[in-house]
């Protein structure tokens, strides 16, 4: 295995209470006090691949599939107490599947390998909020949309603004950015839906979810990775926005190696990751988390 | 596979007296997704049913491809080449144009490679999976420069029946005294997909009342072998 050490500088982040102090006394049979541990899986823009990529594919050839995907998860789960399964959208469109089927096998899949939440993305509008709806009724894990107002249609309530998750101890705040969809979605698949300014909405979400006392904040982000015009980016929303420590892509099929780091508008690192499409690739970010004690005059280092 | 490592230090709330600060180690990993052996399991017997109905449905064999199509913006791929004649062709075959007519289509709307070796229903399906229709739109000669605009901020989509050559676009057919042109697209690009605005000026629009997906599975059928064009579309 590849190791490779790619921040020496650590990153101060303000945030809500970490960890009660009880869960400091714990210590773990390894040398330093590893007092939690959080494991992130996701993907996004699957796109209806249920099947591998065919053995004749010139790029991906046998890779993917739902069954390969869940089979791998469940190893994780097997091996790993906190997980947590995430999906920054177009989860429908690509392949005969969804126009045979409308995108129910993909919610039952989804369902089946223990998503715990998902956010939309333009394509996920490719069969009209009915047809999504029809679809969703077979997922059991939420749609976060944070950015879309759909109280003038048929999928208000449908959607959540934010979730939370208490997992190991942690609470986790987990939210979804949307792409604006004029232009992107024919007028009538997405009706009256109200696009939402992304800075605004993730920057109001994640102090909410930070009020509420969450440790981590998760934005799943159908903005896209990077663009060479001033559109929105997940770059661009990492940068101006606070409170985000971790945005999952999506739209742009980037297929990052590792995440990318950037600079909020305080200072603080967010890291951006991106899976490319299709389901090649499972994204994994591991959190070991060590309490320490300091008293708010210390100089916190940051080594 | 791949790890790193990132520290990340967590204070307390409002960095009130006796904070808390957690150091959280974080490494990640790009898994690949493939077969890891694990024996079957109720997700195959979930999706057995879907993939049946899907293999009788799609598997049948169109055509053969002797050569992988890639879809490049610029100059053009043999991908973007090939779908934009194919619907050319398919909607011009017994039509006697009078005006200069091209297709214009999008990148992003050719959704799948096609891979050497035999190409199915299937295969067509996940290249153009929306069931966007074929429309004929009749646009007056000035718009013309809205188009190459586009094309070059775009930096290539994929056309037939006509060449990018520096800031023009030339189309076959065109003549000094043409007032105006026809393009050959889907409905989604016409109603703005895309942000093709230019489409707003039109001033006539021919519903075929196909679809193109429908057109390329003719015309791969029509083909036996697929035909691959290098042709280089995108000359700025």
């Amino acid at each position: 295995m590849k190791r490779r050490s790619f921040v020496q500088k650590g990153i101060l982040l303000t945030g809500a209470t970490i960890i009660a102090p009880s869960l400091i006394a714990q210590t773990s049979h390894e040398k330093k006090r590893k007092i939690k541990q959080l494991t992130i899986l996701h993907t996004n823009d699957t796109h209806s691949t249920i099947e591998p990529f065919p053995a004749n594919h010139s790029k991906f050839p046998g890779k993917g599939g739902v069954v390969n995907r869940f089979n791998l998860i469940q190893k994780i789960r097997s091996e790993e107490e906190n997980v947590l399964l995430l999906d920054a959208g177009d989860i429908f469109q690509g392949t005969p599947y969804f126009n045979m089927f409308g995108g129910v096998i993909e919610m039952k899949a989804m369902t089946k390998m223990g998503y715990d939440a998902a956010t939309m993305g333009n394509h996920d509008f490719d069969g009209g909020m009915d047809g999504f709806l029809k679809a969703k009724e077979y997922a059991d894990f939420p749609f976060l949309c944070s950015n879309y107002d759909f109280s003038a249609t048929i999928l208000k309530n449908q959607t959540q603004d934010s979730l939370i998750k208490e997992i190991g101890g942690l609470k986790v705040g987990i939210f979804g950015i949307g792409v604006e969809l004029k232009g992107l979605v024919p007028d009538d698949k997405f009706g009256e839906t109200v696009y939402l300014d992304p800075i605004t909405s993730a920057n109001r979400v994640a102090l909410e979810l930070k009020k509420k006392g969450c440790d981590l904040i998760i934005c799943l982000s159908h903005l896209g990775y990077q663009y060479e015009s001033d559109k929105i980016s997940d770059l661009k929303l990492a940068a101006a926005t606070k409170n985000i420590h971790l945005i999952i892509g999506g739209h742009t099929h980037t297929f990052l190696e590792k995440p990318t780091e950037v600079k909020n508008s305080e200072g603080q690192i967010v890291l951006v990751n991106q899976v490319g499409w299709g389901g090649i690739h499972l994204g994994r970010i591991d959190f070991d988390i060590e309490m320490k004690r300091f008293n708010s005059k210390q100089v916190v280092e940051i080594q | 596979m791949f790890r790193f490592f990132v520290y990340i230090i967590l204070t307390g709330a409002g960095l009130t007296a006796c904070s808390s600060v957690s150091t959280y180690r974080i490494s990640s990993e790009r898994i690949d997704v493939v077969s890891n052996g694990a024996s079957p399991s109720s997700l195959d017997s979930l999706i057995q049913p879907y993939q049946d109905s899907v293999k009788n449905e799609m598997s049948e064999v169109l055509a053969l491809a002797d050569t992988n199509f890639f879809i490049i913006r610029k100059p053009s791929g043999n991908l973007n080449n090939w779908v934009a004649d194919a619907i050319f062709v398919n909607q011009t075959r017994n039509v006697r144009l009078s005006e200069p007519t091209f297709c214009l289509l999008n990148t992003g709307g050719i959704r799948s490679t096609l891979n050497k070796g035999e190409i199915t229903k299937g295969d067509i399906y996940k290249l153009m999976p929306f069931d966007n229709e074929l429309v004929w739109v009749k646009l007056p000669i000035e718009v013309l420069k809205d188009i190459e605009d586009y094309l070059m901020t775009k930096g290539g989509e994929p056309i037939s029946n006509a060449t990018m050559k520096a800031s023009n676009l030339e189309i076959n057919g065109m003549r000094k005294e043409s007032t105006h042109f026809w393009v050959i697209t889907s409905d989604y690009l016409m109603n703005g997909g895309d942000n093709m605005r230019f489409f707003e000026k039109r001033v006539d629009v021919m519903y075929p009342q196909k679809l193109l997906r429908d057109a390329l599975l003719e015309e791969a059928k029509n083909q036996g072998t697929l035909i691959s064009v290098n042709e280089n579309r995108m000359n700025f």
